[in-house]
């Protein structure tokens, strides 16, 4: 317990010494805007709820791509990984106090959009189904700590992934149905979306605010939660074959 | 940099293994005891037998960094490595710091395999790579120190105040609470310093400690690694400072491709350099001398002959031939352990 708290004070400190990190928070209330704005003027008034809200989920991928997906080779950047592996502490908390910390602004994030688009956006946000909204937002943000994990020690191995993760924004941002459902989305396309966690948190946040009952709530909430613990099973995998080869290859360190 | 006004123990006294009654034993009972660790005294703080490391390199042949070194530190011993860049002694640190894997060969501390019971030996190892990274820079020391001793496993009503106490001990409190990013190359090292004695270590592993530091921080570093023997806790320390490993260290190792090519104390390895210079040496008495047995070298300058050999019993024996030529004027050369260096590792010039 004590090197999860190290972990997520470290994460917090970094949060206060390196403000641009939190930067999605200066941002989503203008994608909040644009978006809003653009189906209002696209005449799709049922569109206009979930798109003032897709700046929440934009942050939280921001969040788990840039803020918890470049943890671990940072510290190789640094040269801090070296202490962190050679310490008695367990190198996999540490990472997931730190995962942990960016959950608090990404949870900042809903509350700060969802403020702007119902009280300036004026858009129809208010939360009908409490339970339903509340146990998918744990949920997300469990599956999203467990992504940004994956992630973590993913880009470890990955030569471009600094390609990929100034890439991988929009992408994700369709096929976690997060602009638009993934219903509007062409047909080919949806098959794609359903490994996406974030596809499944859109819709049950989307039917959350709707009038009328929320279909099939246990299937959205099972899936993001199944698709959370795959990810921080791979990721905990990953992890310990990226640490076991770097040092073998003596490269916890990049000089 | 202040440090504590503790007395400071005898440079050279013995090991506390070799004093049960001494009160630095108690203290060494008190380091790693938790985890399992054999009692102080029954393993060797540091033994290595044949280990190699390789580094594998694109359409090259594999680079051996380690090349069949075997070394033993017993508890409570300072022990230095000394060697010229690249002949293994930080390859050597991070293999014993479980944070690099041997080729082949085994390591252990206080009796862990530094593979198999890598996480034992971390909780008995206190590492200070050096240099000026390894710190989070936009953070402030103060902060940086209680982040890494809680990942030593410091219980946290202990942390602020063994931190406190350490940046005071290494002179960085009126600095503390300044972000690292400011903080001079010196400055870092003692950090660097701190937080390798934070988590209270058994087992010491110091890699250039005082790179990039004054001299008089690093002249009262040494009083602080005096005062850590007295502790009990064994020290390794990877310098290329001869005066440093001098008056620091009980013994040290010679380190050249990969190998232990000697180890003893700096008192018995200046010995391996023992000479004395002539100045009304002839000829006749030179080939007599230069054919002795234990003579290493022989240099003939501007009316001076110097006579190096590899043993006080050698030296001996020159003194008596020369003596018996007819030398009269001779003064015996204090060797250094510099001159040890370079007559065990050769002159290697800028070569790495």
């Amino acid at each position: 317990m004590g090197t999860l708290a190290a972990g997520f004070r470290l994460q917090l400190r970094f949060y206060r010494s390196y403000p641009d990190l939190l930067v999605p928070l200066l941002t989503a209330p203008l994608y909040g805007v644009v978006f809003t704005l653009v189906m209002r003027d696209g005449h799709r008034p049922d569109l206009v709820g979930s798109a003032s809200l897709a700046p929440f989920y934009m942050s939280l991928w921001w969040f788990a791509l840039f803020s918890g997906g470049w943890i671990i080779q940072t510290d190789r950047w640094e040269g801090t990984l070296e202490h962190l592996v050679s310490a008695p502490a367990a190198f996999a908390a540490v990472v997931l106090g730190r995962i942990s910390a960016t959950l608090l602004p990404a949870g900042f994030a809903f509350t700060e959009t969802w403020v702007f688009a119902r009280y300036v956006l004026d858009a129809p946000v208010t939360i009908r189904h409490w339970t339903v909204f509340l146990a998918s937002f744990t949920v997300t943000l469990f599956a999203m700590a467990a992504t940004a994990l994956l992630m973590a020690a993913l880009f470890v191995l990955a030569r471009n992934a600094v390609t990929f993760s100034n890439s991988a924004s929009f992408p994700f941002y369709v096929l976690g149905g997060i602009l638009v459902p993934v219903a509007v989305l062409p047909g080919w396309l949806q098959p794609f979306t359903r490994p996406v966690f974030l596809s499944w948190s859109a819709d049950l946040l989307r039917a959350a605010v709707a009038p009328g009952p929320v279909p099939h709530p246990a299937l959205g909430l099972g899936a993001i939660a199944v698709l959370g613990v795959a990810a921080g099973l791979a990721g905990g995998v990953v992890l310990s074959h990226i640490l076991r080869r770097l040092r073998t290859r003596g490269e916890l360190a990049i000089t | 940099m202040p440090v504590s006004t503790t007395p400071r123990p005898a440079l050279r006294g013995p090991g506390p293994s070799e004093h049960p009654g001494d009160p630095a034993q108690a203290t060494l009972e008190s380091l790693g005891r938790s985890v399992g660790a054999p009692a102080p005294g029954t393993a060797p703080a540091v033994e290595v037998t044949d280990l190699v490391r390789e580094f594998t390199r694109r359409r090259k042949s594999p680079a051996r960094a380690l090349n069949g070194l075997t070394l033993s530190v017993p508890e409570g011993e300072v022990h230095g490595l000394l060697g010229p860049n690249g002949a293994g002694k930080t390859t050597l640190v991070r293999i014993l710091s479980t944070v690099l894997l041997p080729t082949a060969g085994r390591a252990a501390v206080c009796g862990h395999d530094v593979v198999r019971e890598d996480r034992a030996v971390r909780r008995l190892v206190g590492v200070v790579f050096g240099g000026d990274r390894g710190l989070y820079t936009r953070l402030t020391a103060r902060e940086n120190l209680e982040f890494w001793g809680a990942l030593q496993k410091v219980p946290a009503r202990l942390l602020r105040a063994r931190s406190s106490e350490l940046l005071d001990r290494l002179g960085l409190a009126e600095v503390a609470d300044r972000r690292v990013e400011g903080y001079s190359r010196g400055m870092r090292q003692r950090l660097h310093l701190a937080r390798g004695l934070v988590g209270e270590a058994r087992v010491l592993f110091l890699d250039e400690p005082t790179m990039g530091m004054d001299p008089v921080a690093a002249r009262e570093f040494r009083t602080l690694i005096g005062e850590l023997r007295g502790e009990g806790r064994t020290i390794v320390l990877a310098t290329h400072d001869m005066a440093e490993a001098q008056a620091l260290c009980d013994r040290v190792s010679f380190v050249r491709d990969g190998e232990v090519v000697a180890t003893r104390s700096p008192h018995a390895l200046t010995d391996l350099a023992a000479g004395v210079e002539f100045d009304d040496l002839d000829d006749a008495a030179l080939a007599l001398l230069t054919d002795l047995p234990g003579v290493t070298e022989v240099t003939v300058g501007q009316g001076t002959t110097r006579v190096r050999t590899d043993s006080e019993e050698a030296l001996s024996s020159v003194l008596a031939t020369a003596v018996g030529q007819g030398a009269t004027r001779m003064r015996t050369l204090q060797p250094t352990l510099e001159d040890v260096y370079v007559q065990l590792i050769g002159d290697r010039g800028l070569k790495v």
